[in-house]
């Protein structure tokens, strides 16, 4: 196993947005008229340290997706900043950009998606290092990574097809390590998993962060879920933030009403038996 | 690892059941059945197909030195079947394959570079789809002279629209799959991702449309050569041996069930290995689990 | 409605493709007005056992046992003879409202045309109707939204749409296949809030099929969780979620990710289910849930349980209660 990367001393963020907006222009209404502008994102602050997860929670609309986008380098912000390790990833010039791209990677939501059904397991794994032109032993780098997220040797040679969900969900995860990151960004990583399967994948992400001391963002619709993977939560509603805070905290007193619609919203096992859950 | 509760997990077993595919089956047979005929055109025919002999005009079928017995002229049908089969082969796929060329070349930079240039693709595919290949075809033979050539060019130009619009919407279906995003993030281009990710996983595709266009090709051929601005002697098609059969009707209508035999056979094999084909390669087929 | 009959009675119920068998041998009933829950992760046989009740499988797939409903045998029944009874006695609301629904048909049209279907209501009174469901349903301005076309609303409206399709007849049966799976969540609560009214006005049994434990405990009295195609617990929602017996009910309520009951430190460690669900093709013999299951003898690896007990039933050798028996053996 590679050495742990060192959590920096001074505790400062490892990926952080400061200011950020983004806005799109609509198509036109008439003829001539200026293009309407949509403001997705107003004024946002976020940032992520190392070991430590980060919860992103907020409806569908709320700009949650864009500032994904953004935090992944994928779109770049019309105002305010994108920082990894104290420097801007837009300004920063081409080798920081390089190091961002290897250094924050993603899982999405969807795994049977996100691996290609053509391609054997082995084969995408490595994907990364070839295309992020990352030296070293590869083949190494590819059984620490199995064992890791708890895999079996013999899955390098298989097709996604032959895998179950929660199993695509593992090796997406292992592709994310590759690059050996310092943040992972998980964007609703078990919403497409069953219940039995969903608690093996938040386990094993929490054991990510503790163990490697990544940076993780967490990001859901359902609180519980985030509640229970991370330490603080971000609340997003029309493209600003809301409310930031201990899940805990936030679970109790929520003060924001978009907090308060997500709390609310929030179906348990205890309060149907009790017979008050659609009350 | 130290999560208890998960085990390292072992792959789910393969699964891969050898399923009896009635139409892939058949269609494999009669194909490869009529590929081999015409390659053994090459080496060895019963007696040579152009060459008229006035004395055995008009033989019927089944007897031992012509089997399908001679047309008006005394040539030899089964003679004429074979080399029938190689003007077949040589414009139905000469004219599937440049379409398919074409059209995946096309489809793919429709898909992926854009809206102006999906724009200006599709639309021009549709012009194209607009103007009947009939039409195409007779205009190709009235100004470079019939031959397979022409033929060729004139399918191209009939398939290439609808190629393009198959390979399109199938490439724009992978590229909303996240394995794209996530090669994107890795900061793979577009060539790239086409010819890694979405080439491999619309190759089935590719291979059904071009068993389908085969077969569509020698119809269209059989059509053209029937019409007379097809292939001209010395070579020989299915098409002209009905055009030619059409002069002896009532005197031996037999003659023009031959041809019109192979013809079924042959299209009926490839429309059935193309059904096969999709059935085995649609990866959405085998994910399909209850 | 205080009919004796049921408003269904399934009996060994079992549906196939002739390669697998994804439903094997299922028998519930739910009495008048009744709301069951069938629970399962995918796989499980659940969507299945819903669509072989409408008669809605896929190509391919067959149907065994019996279905009693509304004084027929709906296995039995033809095409045409449950076409009619669709909408009618017997409905469904599905789990994605954007593909269940006609895009190119105004909603208000889609609703209507369910009730002239099936009562002979002329356009002018199904119109009236179709008004005053939405209106029940809590959806905004009705009067326009019946010009809407699906695409030109909510997710959460279009399901209300559907709940409304779904209802017009005031159908015995509503079978409600993961209802609120594809909506929001902070829409969720009050999709199901509406159903739940809506249904208890009509009377009607409702039959919820999700993988959502939450949902079931907030919506039915009873309870049927499918594993591998088979029921392997069934009773009271009460009993079931406080006591269960079997031990893949056990694994799935522990595995809930609540903020009631977890310490949210950094060390808190949600309990999984190891393992994963086999696949139909390749079902263990015994038990279906022994090579996951904490409490797995030679028996269960041999001998497939039945449902047993009083009330709640349980398809285990060694139910939970005395799994530390068997244990210390």
């Amino acid at each position: 196993m590679t050495a742990v990367t060192p959590f920096p001393a001074d505790g400062r963020p490892l990926l952080e947005v400061r200011q950020l907006s983004q806005q799109y222009f609509l198509r036109r209404q008439k003829l001539f008229a200026p293009r309407p502008i949509l403001k997705v994102l107003q004024d946002i602050d976020f940032a992520v340290r190392p070991g430590e997860a980060v919860g992103l929670v907020g409806e569908s609309g709320s700009g949650k997706t864009t500032l994904t986008r953004m935090l992944t380098g994928v779109e770049k912000p019309h105002e305010g900043h994108v920082v990894f390790d104290g420097v801007d990833v837009w300004s920063g010039g081409e080798a920081h950009r390089r190091l961002f791209r290897r250094s924050v990677q993603v899982v999405l939501q969807n795994p049977r998606s996100s691996l290609d059904p053509r391609m054997r397991v082995g084969t995408s794994l490595l994907e990364p290092l070839r295309s992020l032109k990352i030296e070293g032993d590869h083949a190494a780098r590819v059984l620490e990574v199995l064992d890791q997220v708890g895999l079996q040797k013999s899955a390098l040679e298989r097709f996604p097809h032959e895998f179950s969900g929660g199993q695509l969900q593992r090796i997406a995860i292992a592709r994310a390590l590759m690059p050996n990151p310092r943040v992972l960004i998980a964007d609703e990583p078990v919403s497409a998993l069953d219940v039995s399967i969903q608690a093996q994948v938040l386990n094993l992400l929490k054991d990510l962060v503790r163990d490697l001391g990544l940076g993780l963002v967490f990001i859901a619709h359902d609180l519980s879920v985030v509640a229970y993977t991370t330490s603080k939560v971000y609340v997003m509603s029309s493209g600003k933030i809301v409310e930031v805070g201990k899940p805990l905290d936030l679970f109790r007193n929520p003060s924001a009403e978009a907090t308060q619609n997500l709390v609310g919203a929030v179906l348990s096992v205890e309060s149907g038996l009790a017979g008050n859950a659609l009350a | 690892m130290t999560d208890t509760a998960s085990p390292a997990v072992a792959a789910a077993s393969p699964r891969r059941r050898v399923e009896i595919n009635a139409s892939l089956v058949v269609g494999l047979v009669l194909t490869v059945g009529f590929l081999a005929v015409a390659l053994v055109s090459f080496f060895w025919l019963p007696s040579n197909p152009n060459i008229p002999n006035i004395k055995a005009r008009m033989l019927p079928p089944f007897l031992p030195d012509h089997w399908l017995g001679t047309d008006g002229l005394g040539r030899d049908i089964v003679a004429q079947l074979m080399v029938g089969a190689r003007t077949s082969i040589l414009v139905g796929a000469g004219g599937a394959s440049i379409a398919l060329l074409i059209g995946t070349v096309g489809g793919l930079i429709a898909a992926a570079y854009g809206k102006l240039a999906d724009e200006t693709i599709s639309r021009g595919a549709d012009i194209m789809l607009s103007i009947p290949g009939m039409v195409t075809a007779l205009v190709l033979a009235a100004t470079m002279g019939s031959g397979a050539f022409t033929t060729i060019l004139a399918l191209t130009a009939f398939f290439t629209p609808s190629f393009i619009r198959v390979i399109r919407s199938a490439a724009m279906a992978v590229l909303q799959e996240d394995f794209i995003t996530s090669a994107k993030l890795y900061g793979r281009g577009r060539l790239f991702i086409l010819a890694r990710h979405v080439i491999p996983n619309i190759a089935g595709v590719m291979i059904v449309q071009f068993t389908l266009y085969f077969a569509a090709g020698i119809l269209t051929e059989a059509g053209l050569s029937y019409l007379g601005v097809g292939v001209t002697r010395p070579s020989i098609s299915w098409g002209m041996m009905l055009n030619e059969a059409q002069q002896t009707v009532g005197i031996s209508s037999p003659l023009a069930i031959w041809p019109g035999l192979a013809i079924v056979f042959v299209v009926l094999g490839l429309n059935l290995l193309g059904d096969g084909l999709r059935d085995v390669l649609d990866p959405k087929l085998k994910r399909r689990s209850a | 409605m205080t009919g004796s009959a049921p408003a269904i009675e399934v009996k060994d119920l079992s549906v196939g493709n002739g390669v697998v068998t994804a439903v094997r041998g299922v028998s519930f009933t739910i009495p008048q007005g009744g709301r069951m829950g069938l629970v399962g992760e995918s796989g499980s046989g659940k969507s299945m056992t819903a669509l072989a009740l409408m008669g809605l499988l896929p190509m391919g797939w067959s149907t065994h046992g019996s279905v009693l409903h509304d004084g027929v045998d709906l296995v039995k029944q033809s095409d045409r003879a449950f076409s009619s009874r669709r909408g009618r006695t017997i409905s469904m609301v599905f789990q994605d409202p954007l593909s269940s629904l006609n895009p190119v048909r105004r909603v208000g049209e889609q609703i209507s045309w369910v009730i002239r279907r099936h009562t002979g209501a002329d356009k002018k009174a199904a119109e009236q109707q179709t008004i005053e469901l939405m209106t029940q349903m809590k959806l905004p301005r009705p009067e326009q939204l019946v010009r809407a076309y699906p695409h030109e609303i909510s997710g959460g409206q279009r399901q209300r749409i559907m709940i409304a399709m779904a209802l017009a007849c005031y159908p015995q049966l509503i079978i409600a296949d993961e209802p609120t799976t594809a909506l929001d969540v902070t829409v969720q609560k009050q999709v199901l809030r509406l159903l739940n009214g809506a249904v208890n006005e009509r009377g009607s049994a409702l039959l919820m099929i999700t993988h959502d434990l939450p949902i079931i405990a907030a919506m039915c009295d009873t309870v049927a969780v499918m594993y591998a195609g088979r029921i392997v617990e069934m009773g009271p929602v009460q009993e079931v979620f406080r006591n269960p017996r079997h031990h893949y009910t056990r694994g799935l309520l522990d595995s809930q990710p609540t903020m009631d009951n977890i310490a949210l430190d950094g060390s808190a460690r949600l309990v999984s289910i190891p393992g994963m669900v086999p696949p139909l093709h390749n079902l263990p013999t015994g038990c279906a849930f022994n090579p996951r299951c904490p409490a797995a003898t030679d028996k269960c690896r041999t001998v497939m349980p039945e449902l047993a007990g009083e009330g709640l039933q349980a398809a285990c050798w060694h139910p939970v209660d005395s799994a530390s028996e068997v244990a210390a053996q």
